[in-house]
């Protein structure tokens, strides 16, 4: 994967809310993929808004004042914060949900409205299993017999 | 047959020591070699690299129980236990390298020549001389002299078998064995598990004989044949199958598979760099975190294994689950831009 | 050891219409297509298999395609893994509606002709529900053999449980059960002394030792007796740990994915969490091992993309003469070829919808009128809750215990029996957890971030699923039928399904809900159960909310009995009204007990192989 300074500020933004490291976020090789699927789906203005808004937050210290200034200048955006939670669902479960359809009327139709799977790896790599100490169904096996033991559930 | 290597027990101890080592030298290249591959791709590449991995692990749990069978204790924690890689191989008259990288042409050939059946050719000797003026890690020595290597990986365990046959003849001669380990310490099948073979409590010389019968069939071949006893492809012909782009089936010539076909995208592998170290990151990074966060998660299951190998066999049930913890370890590594785009990063199995 | 898969294809249509030397042919490759081609192929005979759908899976490579068209769907439903075809269509339960009264609902490939709409399912592809299938194999039980002399409910089975005992046995050598044999001696059911099962039972889950803990030795009181309450493993036919003292100590050696190169993965469970609907390793078994085995004889051939259209009969002798069949090119066209496929014996074994859907097709009533009704299925009840402390859910294989103490007793003079599993992929069967606990936290409840992950780890890992499998009788109106209205893209016409849930059932369902709440209660469970009345599967029953779901356990609707006046086969499967056509699977059961139906009906080919070989000899 190549790096370029506006694919890591995504996924710096991506670390944020989902609260994974950005060496967990690169490490499921899906950063430049859905970076490109945000910006054919919501338009690279969109996503630059939402890259531009968290770079003052980005360099907060405490982590507290990061989320407040999140609920209010992107997740509480009207153009903003559906696309943020469209993100976060993104990197948890690997499906894209659409958008609000008051968000398409206001702020264009994006380019596909159904729920999809970016590619067969977003399913593979989402971030809830990791977050329960578990595995998506059907991938990253744990090993036999492993289920007997108590789940070990990262702390962050 | 007397063995000329290997003459007492202890060295006999030494040396299988040293074959612990080599089987589970291979495991980090293999490994890294398979991670490699971008998700969906080269499902072949996949499967065989795959296979192999878990034999080697095979192959180093039947090399713990020749150990453990004469009284020795495996210990996967001493320094240096881990090669640096590069680490050194002997290939006939000359040596090779082995290193952990990507999945490409050049790692498939440096991996055919660990698996490929070689023995020293008749009246020549099994031994090489060899000016040991680099610091890699060298493996298949001999005995006493890190200059002297065997002449392959087969000599290496041929000298083994020979030695187990003589010595126990010779305590036998005074009433005595050399099987004095205790079998509690085995670790068998149900521990243990691998499609490619069982594992049975190694007891006496013919027990040993045909643990180390599987290993070379299997992996560091001795004899030309593609499938062993139990119809199984020798790893050699294995990763020849990619080469050759076709699966070989019974029957076949070493020349001329006849299976289904099969492709490689080389260019469906992550870009990573070749023996990374832990110096090329940047200190204090979260990458760099991450690859020391490897390192001590493959300790501990080395420390895990050398539990099992050492009376609590049922400790290998708990490793297997960590075995699988370090595919999304090095999968995450390997998916992380190295800073200054130099490809990728990789687990750098400093331990 | 892997299998090597054989190519066993035989495409050239003419040859094989004029090949008139076929000792059998087999409509279907799922589980008992699959054990009798290879008993025959064993025993020396020819067979031809004839299979509605492609022969995708039967390579690896196959295999993995559904896969990872699993992995890009968007919505996990139980058949995602599997590509639509309109030519063999299979039901899918995300396609259902409920219905008015005296509606009938043909939007999909089912006709749902009410006045229950069933989302049960199977699935036509290579192997059949094989692939799908979540691979649970308890036995029945000696008493399920004879529930109408015991419990005066039901009908009894021409056979009992001593009858077809050492069939079990070869059928979970076959289908490689791991299970211990301490586990499994409960209620009436027995092992002759000394057996031990293929492999060892897999280990119960920290979720199903969470529930032990709090429900372990406790009671229940049901018309006046009291049952002591288990957590006990299931059998799966999934490989584990070979059993040592297997085959009087000659030990066992699982089966791995087929493929037709060595790979060897599948020998043992890795723990994907995925049986239902494909197991990405092929620990578990699917018929296509079998026919590993069936297509190495080399005397097992197989027509693929070939749905059977019709059952040809010779009036006088009433013996079939022919499979007329429709072979199609590829699914995305409804082009096809006509061929009528002949051998000395017939077996048809598409399922307990389809093969009915084919007889009722080809005007095969049965003179007892019975080809399509009693059609039966598990009714299950969903119950769920979040745990008191973190349980580790979805994580094991989808179900590695449950509670089996109300299989058997005698309530059921009364009410349903049932089986209840603990479900280790959490709410995900009755919610569409995790996604909609995600896309619930995400969007209404505001979070992301730290917040965001705290919440999902206490809303998902808590997660407990108790699904109730409650036994359903056999009852007449409940049918499957064919109407000329309703047909597929090749012309064939449709399963039409009628379907009520019994009474009895409805019985067992009610007090199933009565005894989640006592156990929840017991576990200190939040129980979070509601019943949708917009929902397809809600019933109403004496003023409470139900929704029942089906099973996928489809059996009875070409029943077996001793008499040819009530019963469409015999003990052997073979029907009644034509000497060599031979009904072979689920349909054959006269009932299903508490028992996931595959392991019996696996028992039960084999008994009719032995028939049907010493019919072939003679």
């Amino acid at each position: 994967m190549t790096s370029s300074p506006r694919l890591e500020n995504f996924v710096a933004f991506s670390a944020q809310i989902t609260a994974f490291n950005k060496v967990e976020i690169w490490g499921t090789g899906l950063a430049d993929v859905y970076l490109d699927t945000i910006d054919g789906l919501v338009g690279a203005a969109v996503t630059d808004a939402l890259l531009d808004a968290f770079a003052p937050i980005a360099t907060l210290r405490s982590d507290a004042a990061r989320t407040d200034r999140l609920r209010l200048e992107v997740f509480g955006s009207e153009r903003l914060g559906p696309v943020a939670r469209a993100i976060v669902k993104l990197w948890y479960i690997g499906v894209w949900y659409p958008l609000p359809s008051t968000w398409q009327e206001q702020f264009g139709p994006t380019a596909r409205n159904d729920a999809f799977v970016p590619t067969p790896a977003a399913f593979v790599e989402g971030l809830l299993w990791p977050a329960i100490g578990s595995h998506p169904p059907g991938a990253k096996a744990p090993g036999y017999g492993s289920w007997r033991l108590p789940p070990n559930i990262p702390s962050f | 047959m007397a063995s000329p290597d290997i003459t007492s027990i202890e060295v006999l101890r030494s040396q299988l020591a040293k074959a612990i080592q080599l089987e589970h030298a291979t495991i980090p290249p293999y490994l890294t070699a398979l991670y490699s591959i971008r998700p969906g791709a080269n499902t072949d590449a996949t499967q065989i690299l795959r296979v192999i991995v878990v034999e080697e692990m095979l192959h180093l749990t039947i090399s713990a129980n020749l150990l453990n069978a004469i009284g020795g204790k495996p210990d996967l924690t001493v320094k240096g236990f881990v090669p640096s890689y590069p680490a050194t191989l002997p290939d006939g008259e000359t040596d090779f390298t082995v290193g952990v990288g990507p999945l490409s042409p050049e790692t498939l050939k440096a991996f055919l020549k660990i698996e490929r059946p070689a023995m020293a050719p008749a009246g020549k000797s099994r031994h090489v001389v060899r000016k040991s003026d680099d610091h890699s890690t060298h493996l298949c020595t001999l005995p006493e002299d890190a200059t002297l290597r065997y002449y392959s990986i087969g000599e290496f365990y041929a000298a083994i078998r020979d030695a187990i046959v003589y010595l126990d003849q010779q305590a036998k001669a005074k009433g005595e064995t050399i099987f004095t380990g205790d079998p509690k310490r085995q670790v068998t099948s149900e521990y243990y598990y691998s499609g490619g073979g069982k594992l049975w409590p190694i007891v006496d010389p013919a027990s040993a004989a045909k643990a180390i019968d599987l290993v070379i069939q299997q992996g560091e071949g001795k004899t030309q044949a593609i499938f062993g006893d139990s119809g199984e492809i020798a790893h050699y012909y294995r990763f020849l199958q990619l080469d050759k782009n076709r699966y070989y089936q019974q029957g076949d010539s070493p020349e001329n598979p006849t299976g289904p076909a099969l492709t490689t995208d080389w260019s469906a592998v992550w870009p990573i760099a070749t023996n990374l170290k832990l110096a090329a990151l940047p200190a204090g990074s979260e990458l760099y975190d991450a690859a020391v966060a490897f390192n001590s998660a493959y300790r501990q299951f080395l420390a895990l294994l050398t539990r099992a190998y050492n009376g609590e066999p049922q400790v290998l049930l708990d490793a297997v689950p960590r075995m699988f913890e370090f595919r999304n370890l090095i999968q995450q590594l390997i998916c992380n831009p190295l800073p200054g785009g130099n490809g990728n990063a990789a687990p750098t199995y400093e331990i | 050891m892997s299998p090597f898969v054989k190519n066993p294809n035989r495409p050239d249509l003419a040859a094989l219409q004029s090949d008139s030397d076929y000792d059998a042919i087999v409509v279907g490759s799922g589980i008992s297509g699959a054990i009798i081609a290879n008993e025959l192929a064993q025993a020396g005979k020819r067979v031809l298999i004839v299979e509605a759908a492609p022969e995708t899976d039967r390579t690896y490579e196959g295999y993995t395609e559904y896969l990872n068209h699993f992995y890009g769907q968007s919505a996990k439903d139980n058949q995602s893994p599997f590509p639509i075809n309109p030519n063999a269509a299979t039901p899918r339960g995300s396609e259902l509606r409920k219905l008015d009264p005296l509606e009938t609902n043909s939007s999909s490939y089912i006709v749902q002709s009410g006045p229950y709409v069933s989302d049960t399912v199977y699935t036509r592809v290579f192997g059949g529900t094989s692939i799908h299938w979540e691979a649970k194999t308890p036995r029945m039980l000696p008493q399920d053999f004879k529930t109408q002399t015991v419990f005066g409910q039901g009908r009894d089975w021409p056979i009992g449980y001593e009858d077809i005992e050492t069939d079990y046995e070869t059928a979970e050598r076959e289908m490689g059960v791991s299970a211990d044999v301490e586990d499994q001696k409960y209620l009436d059911l027995k092992f002759r002394d000394s057996y031990v099962f293929p492999m060892r039972g897999l280990p119960p889950s920290w979720l199903d030792e969470q529930v032990a803990q709090g429900i372990d030795n406790s009671q229940v009181e049901l018309y006046g007796e009291r049952y002591a309450l288990k957590v006990r493993p299931f059998p799966q036919a999934r490989n584990g740990i070979p059993n040592p003292a297997y085959d009087g100590g000659k030990g066992f050696e699982p089966t791995s994915a087929v493929a037709s190169h060595q790979i060897d993965i599948g020998g043992r469970c890795q723990g994907n969490t995925n049986c239902v609907p494909i197991c990405p390793v092929q620990a578990k078994y699917h018929s296509g091992k079998t026919l590993a085995k069936a297509f190495e004889t080399g005397r097992v051939d197989l027509l693929s993309q070939a749905v059977a259209s019709k059952v040809i009969i010779d009036d006088a002798s009433g013996r079939v003469t022919g499979i007329e069949t429709k072979v199609y090119h590829h699914v995305s066209s409804p082009a096809y070829k006509t061929v009528t496929l002949r051998a000395r014996l017939y077996v048809i074994a598409a399922n307990a919808i389809e093969t009915p859907r084919l007889l009722l097709a080809s005007g095969l009533r049965s003179k007892s009128g019975l080809v399509g009704r009693n059609l039966m299925d598990h009714a299950y009840l969903l119950n769920w809750a979040l745990m008191p402390q973190i349980c580790g859910t979805t994580r094991g294989t989808s179900c590695t215990s449950g509670i089996v103490d109300l299989r058997g007793g005698s309530f059921r003079r009364s009410q349903a029996a049932f089986a209840v599993d603990i479900h280790n992929d959490g709410w995900g069967w009755a919610t569409g957890s995790p996604s909609t606990d995600l896309v619930e936290l995400v969007d209404d409840g505001n979070k992301f971030g730290r917040d965001l992950r705290n919440a999902i780890i206490d809303r998902v890992s808590r997660q407990l699923l108790l699904a109730f499998m409650i036994e359903v009788m056999p009852s007449e109106s409940n049918r499957v039928t064919v109407d000329p209205t309703y047909k597929d893209p090749l012309d064939n016409m449709r399963p039409v399904v009628s379907f009520a849930v019994p009474e009895y059932s409805m019985r067992g369902a009610a007090y199933a809900r009565q005894f989640a709440k006592t156990l929840f209660a017991r576990l200190g469970a939040e129980d979070h159960t509601h019943y949708d009345p917009s929902n397809y599967g809600f019933i109403a029953y004496q003023g409470d909310p139900y929704e029942i779901r089906g099973g996928n356990h489809l059996a009875g609707t070409h029943i077996m009995g001793s008499d040819p006046s009530t019963s469409v086969v015999d003990a052997d499967q073979r029907s009644w009204d034509h000497d060599n056509l031979y009904l072979v699977g689920a349909g054959s059961m006269p009932t299903i007990g508490t028992a996931n139906v595959s392991l019996t009906m696996a028992a039960i080919a084999y008994r009719s192989a032995r028939k049907i070989i010493a019919t072939l000899n003679h």
